[in-house]
């Protein structure tokens, strides 16, 4: 594998020539990228380009990812100030490119790519759009180095899934972020060579899950961060996101990522799971290895690995707060009702899954409220079709199902958005509620209390972004803001750059608990565009397009 | 509940002025809002004084017109600084406003027109490129001069909302959530919601639902909602002091002091989806009013747009309307017009000045509702 060069803060560091510039700055050391306006250091921590903690300033451009910006050999990579210079940028040429595909499948994962494999095979023209560089999504997490060999089958399948999909004639464009979504519907993205406006007849949003951490004292310090963002560092880029590492969270995923950066050579100092321990739970437990025999056994697998590595999962423990101790991270948690602490160079958050369904709530595609998992979840027909006619939405982004539900789902998305005539199999209508069944069982044994966000220290930052913290919030509750809008209003929590995907959750939940109302749609801040922070650059590129084609007024 | 004196139908920025004014006379206020797309939520906070150049230029006829209303203007701006000092800091900057020229053709235009507002008091001068370009150097180098209106102005509209609604709290003025359908007049004026409200008076501050209750009043009265598109970047250096506006394009744009770039210049939106939706971003809007912001100050090119929004505006016929309904009724309205965030706190004092008989620092004559009079 060849390396390259680049700098950061005029310092060598030298990487693989496919490695993002936030896994060759984790790999040499370095955990903070930016600075806030109050002057705090922030680094990695979701690790798929929406928390926007991760900015650096690259040959002079201001706040660009780095978890998503390849590195490259030359590159000037500087530490982001709160406020750059109003100076302006070199000229890029960004190629506008108008589609109007019969289908528009979002989301590259195993929902997306089986959506467009199958929307292609029943003979539609299909146009598959992917912000990351290798498609493959979550589940199959693809190495940026096409030429590694896979880590294991899981990886394997999802190279074969993508080598199928070209194969099925499907238009891939990888490295393209959905930033818009307008009525119509109308999508707009951005590649780092090129903007699209694509008017599809059908469009398929898979655009999957991102992580719920744990709002707690701490949480913004470098080197905390989701276990996905570690789980892409070590699949994607294999860079441990440190030497030791401490990872706390609630479902399989967190043991899952365990296993593997201990296989990458990481020492786990604390393996932290919320749930009681399953043996307590027989009667769900049971259950659930009844619906899928296979995973479970996989899951044991796991543990027993785990544990020859002396890594066991401490059950009923919690992180209640993270310091920053010389160069490494203090953990104060509670395991079963006792303190305890852990230092590590990493700490890795994982509280369940939020689905990302921004562009289904921008198109209006009506929600509905999630008890179960506290999150707002679209309303579906059987063939996957929304409230919106002619949107459908499929996998993750509807609420977690899985990799191999998504897989269905797609499949019976993609059929019915290539043709009015297709109707779900009943094969697949039994395997995608067989599927069903199994995410019921599981999370009933990782059924976990969580302690409520009311209940925080005051110095918790609730929203990450815009620094707001839990006393600032209380301050603004005593004056009874009317609904979630006047509180973001009032106190800016929400109006940062991610869009109030991590505060969102927080301030519906307590705004609702203390109005006495059900959650909805209304529940959580209103939808809005850009789903994704834009280059400006990328809009004057776009409106070239619009301006030759004088679109009428809708 | 305990009938008010006054009664104000809509708590946006007008009907709160309003609000203020008359519980520092003395008066019990009752706001009555049904918290639906208030145009005060959704404003940029431009203080705008001198003449729009694209109204001019597309109205020659009503020039006159916009002309006699830059009085009130500069009373509104006086209005806010006497609101910024009582609310404690709204983050009110008065560096002027920038109305930028590209060609010498519209140089000379702005010439004309700075000659016509010096005539009215306003204090207005134009700068050629090199003073200009020294004071804004990040600037486009096509800009070749532009009129510097020292009056204008900006502030932060988040901050003087929420120090409004305190200032108001303190004050005792009670807020109720309620959607008013009619209005029964008479010396004891009710309004009807789910509830009914009787008051010694009613003041229509409603914007854009405030035609509908006028009308049955005998007021021929039209107030559509207007919806407009806003764009906010992420922040940069605090660079852009002035308010900025072109000589023949739609923009305005400037920078609060959080750094962040606020650009908008009444480019369109559409209606709400249904009632409980906000109005929906048009694309062209979003491409078209960013690209020539960043033509413009080319500087900004660096930032990344974080939002847009989309609100309702209410330009009525373009001039302000305030006054009571009938000649000795005990009904007002209160509906600034064109850049009602600017003109909000003057015609809210005009309001309460009219409803208590109190006297008038502005002549209210020329925008009384007798014009909309059956
Ligand atoms: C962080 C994380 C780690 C996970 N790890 C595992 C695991 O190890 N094992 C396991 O069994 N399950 C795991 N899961 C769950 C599992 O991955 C999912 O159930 C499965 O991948 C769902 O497939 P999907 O197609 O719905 O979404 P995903 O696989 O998440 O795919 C969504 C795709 O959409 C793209 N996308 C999203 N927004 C945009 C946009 N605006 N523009 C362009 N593209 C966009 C994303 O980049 C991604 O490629 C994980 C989930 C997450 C969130
Ligand atoms: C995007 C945008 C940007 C703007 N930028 C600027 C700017 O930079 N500078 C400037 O000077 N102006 C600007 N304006 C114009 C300005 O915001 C408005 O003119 C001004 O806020 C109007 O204030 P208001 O109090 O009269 O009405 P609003 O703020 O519109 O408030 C009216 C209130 O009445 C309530 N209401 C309506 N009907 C009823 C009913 N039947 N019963 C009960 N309540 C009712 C509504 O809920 C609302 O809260 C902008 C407008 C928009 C939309
Ligand atoms: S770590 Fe890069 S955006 Fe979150």
């Amino acid at each position: 594998m060849s390396q390259i060069t680049f700098t950061f803060d005029g310092q060598d560091i030298t990487c693989d020539q496919t490695s993002s510039v936030a896994a060759a700055l984790t790999q040499a050391g370095h955990r903070a990228f930016r600075k806030t306006e109050g002057d705090a250091p922030r680094g990695i921590f979701c690790g798929m380009g929406v928390c926007q903690d991760c900015l650096v300033t690259i040959d002079g451009r201001p706040n660009q990812r780095a978890c998503m910006t390849p590195a490259a050999g030359g590159l000037q990579v500087q530490t982001q100030s709160a406020r750059p210079a109003l100076t302006k940028p070199q000229d890029r040429t960004l190629t506008p490119h108008r589609l109007t595909p019969r289908v528009l499948v979002i989301g590259g994962g195993a929902g997306g790519l089986n959506a467009a494999i199958a929307a292609a095979e029943s003979g539609a023209e299909t146009v598959l759009l992917d912000e990351r560089k290798v498609s493959g999504g979550q589940y199959f997490k693809q190495d940026a180095d096409p030429t590694r060999d896979p880590l294991d089958a899981q990886q394997r399948a999802g190279r074969d899934l993508v080598t199928a999909a070209y194969a099925a004639g499907v238009t891939l464009i990888q490295s393209a972020e959905v930033w818009g979504a307008f009525d119509g519907p109308e999508i707009m993205a951005t590649s780092p060579e090129a903007v699209y406006a694509i008017r599809p007849e059908r469009l398929i949003v898979a655009t999957g899950a991102y992580e719920r951490p744990a709002t707690i004292p701490g949480w913004t310090l470098p080197g905390v961060m989701t276990v996905g963002a570690a789980q892409t560092l070590w699949r994607s880029y294999r860079t441990l996101p440190g030497r030791r590492v401490a990872l706390f969270g609630n479902g399989p995923l967190v043991a899952q990522v365990a296993a593997e950066l201990v296989s990458g050579g990481a020492e786990v100092v604390c393996l932290a799971e919320a749930a009681p321990a399953p043996w307590s739970r027989p009667v769900a437990a049971l259950d659930m290895v009844r619906r899928d025999p296979a995973l479970a056994v996989k899951g044991l697998g796991l543990l027993s690995k785990l544990a020859r590595n002396g890594v066991r999962v401490s059950h009923d423990t919690l992180p209640e707060q993270i310091e920053q101790a010389g160069d490494v991270l203090r953990v104060t948690y509670r395991q079963n009702g006792t303190l305890k602490t852990v230092k590590a160079d990493a700490v890795c958050l994982n509280f369940g899954f939020q689905p990302q369904n921004e562009i289904l709530r921008l198109l209006g595609a009506r929600m509905s409220y999630d008890a179960q998992f506290d999150q707002l979840r679209v309303d579906r027909s059987p063939d996957c079709e929304t409230s919106v006619p002619q949107v459908y939405a499929i996998g993750d982004c509807c609420g977690l199902g899985g990799a191999p539900a998504a897989a269905v789902e797609g499949r019976i998305a993609g059929r019915a958005a290539a043709s009015d005539e297709a109707q779900p199999t009943p094969a697949d209508l039994s395997l995608r509620a067989r599927h069903g069944k199994f995410q019921d069982a599981l999370w009933r044994v990782y059924a976990a209390d969580r302690p409520l966000p009311e209940d925080a220290p005051p110095e918790t930052l609730i929203c990450r972004c815009e620094e707001v913290s839990k006393a600032t919030l209380d301050a603004a509750l005593a004056d009874d803001p009317l609904d979630i809008g006047a509180l973001k209003r009032a106190t800016r929590i929400g109006m940062g750059r991610c869009q109030g995907r991590y505060c969102a959750p927080v301030v519906a939940g307590i705004m609702a608990r203390r109005q006495g109302r059900p959650l909805e749609d209304l529940s959580y801040f209103a939808p809005r565009i850009p789903i994704k922070p834009v280059e400006i650059a990328a809009i004057t590129a776009a409106e070239t397009l619009l301006d030759a084609e004088q679109t009428p007024d809708a | 509940m305990l009938e008010p004196d006054l009664l104000i139908i809509g708590g946006g920025i007008t009907g709160q002025c309003a609000a203020l004014v008359a519980a520092d006379a003395g008066a019990m206020v009752t706001i009555v809002d049904m918290q639906r797309n208030a145009g005060s939520h959704a404003n940029a906070g431009s203080l705008h004084v001198q003449m729009q150049s694209r109204f001019l230029r597309l109205n020659p006829h009503l020039a006159d017109n916009l002309e006699s209303s830059l009085p009130l203007y500069m009373s509104a701006v006086a209005e806010w600084q006497a609101l910024d000092a009582a609310l404690g800091g709204v983050e009110l900057t008065q560096q002027g406003g920038l109305m930028l020229a590209d060609t010498p053709a519209q140089l000379d235009f702005l010439h004309q027109k700075a000659a016509r507002e010096q005539k009215k008091g306003l204090d207005v001068e134009i700068l050629y490129r090199d003073t200009l370009h020294r004071l804004a150097p990040w600037l486009s180098p096509h800009v070749v001069g532009a009129e510097l209106c020292r009056n204008e102005g900006k502030l932060n509209p988040l901050i003087a909302n929420r120090k409004m609604r305190e200032a108001l709290t303190a004050r005792g003025v009670r807020f109720v959530q309620d959607q008013i359908t009619h209005i029964t007049d008479g010396p004891r004026p009710i309004a009807h919601g789910a509830q009914n409200y009787p008051a010694g008076a009613v003041l229509i501050a409603s914007s854009w639902g405030g035609g509908q209750l006028a009308q049955p009043l005998g007021l021929r009265i039209q107030t559509p909602p207007e919806p407009l598109h806003m764009n906010i970047t992420e922040a940069g250096a605090y660079e852009i002091q002035h308010l900025v506006q072109h000589a023949e394009r739609p923009i305005t744009l400037k920078q609060f002091r959080s750094g962040q770039v606020v650009i908008g210049g009444g480019w369109q939106a559409n209606l709400a989806r249904d009632d409980s939706a906000a109005p929906a971003i048009k694309p062209d809007s979003l491409l078209g009013n960013v690209a020539l912001a960043a033509r413009i100050a080319p500087g900004i090119g660096g930032l990344r747009v974080l939002r847009t929004w989309a609100g309702y505006n209410t330009p009525v016929d373009g001039k302000t309307t305030v006054g009571a309904v009938r000649d000795g009724g005990r009904v007002f309205v209160g509906l600034p017009g064109d850049a009602g965030y600017t003109l909000g706190p003057v015609v809210g004092r005009m309001a309460a000045n009219a409803v208590l008989s109190l006297p008038q620092a502005v002549d209210p004559e020329p925008y009384s509702p007798a014009r909309w009079r059956a």
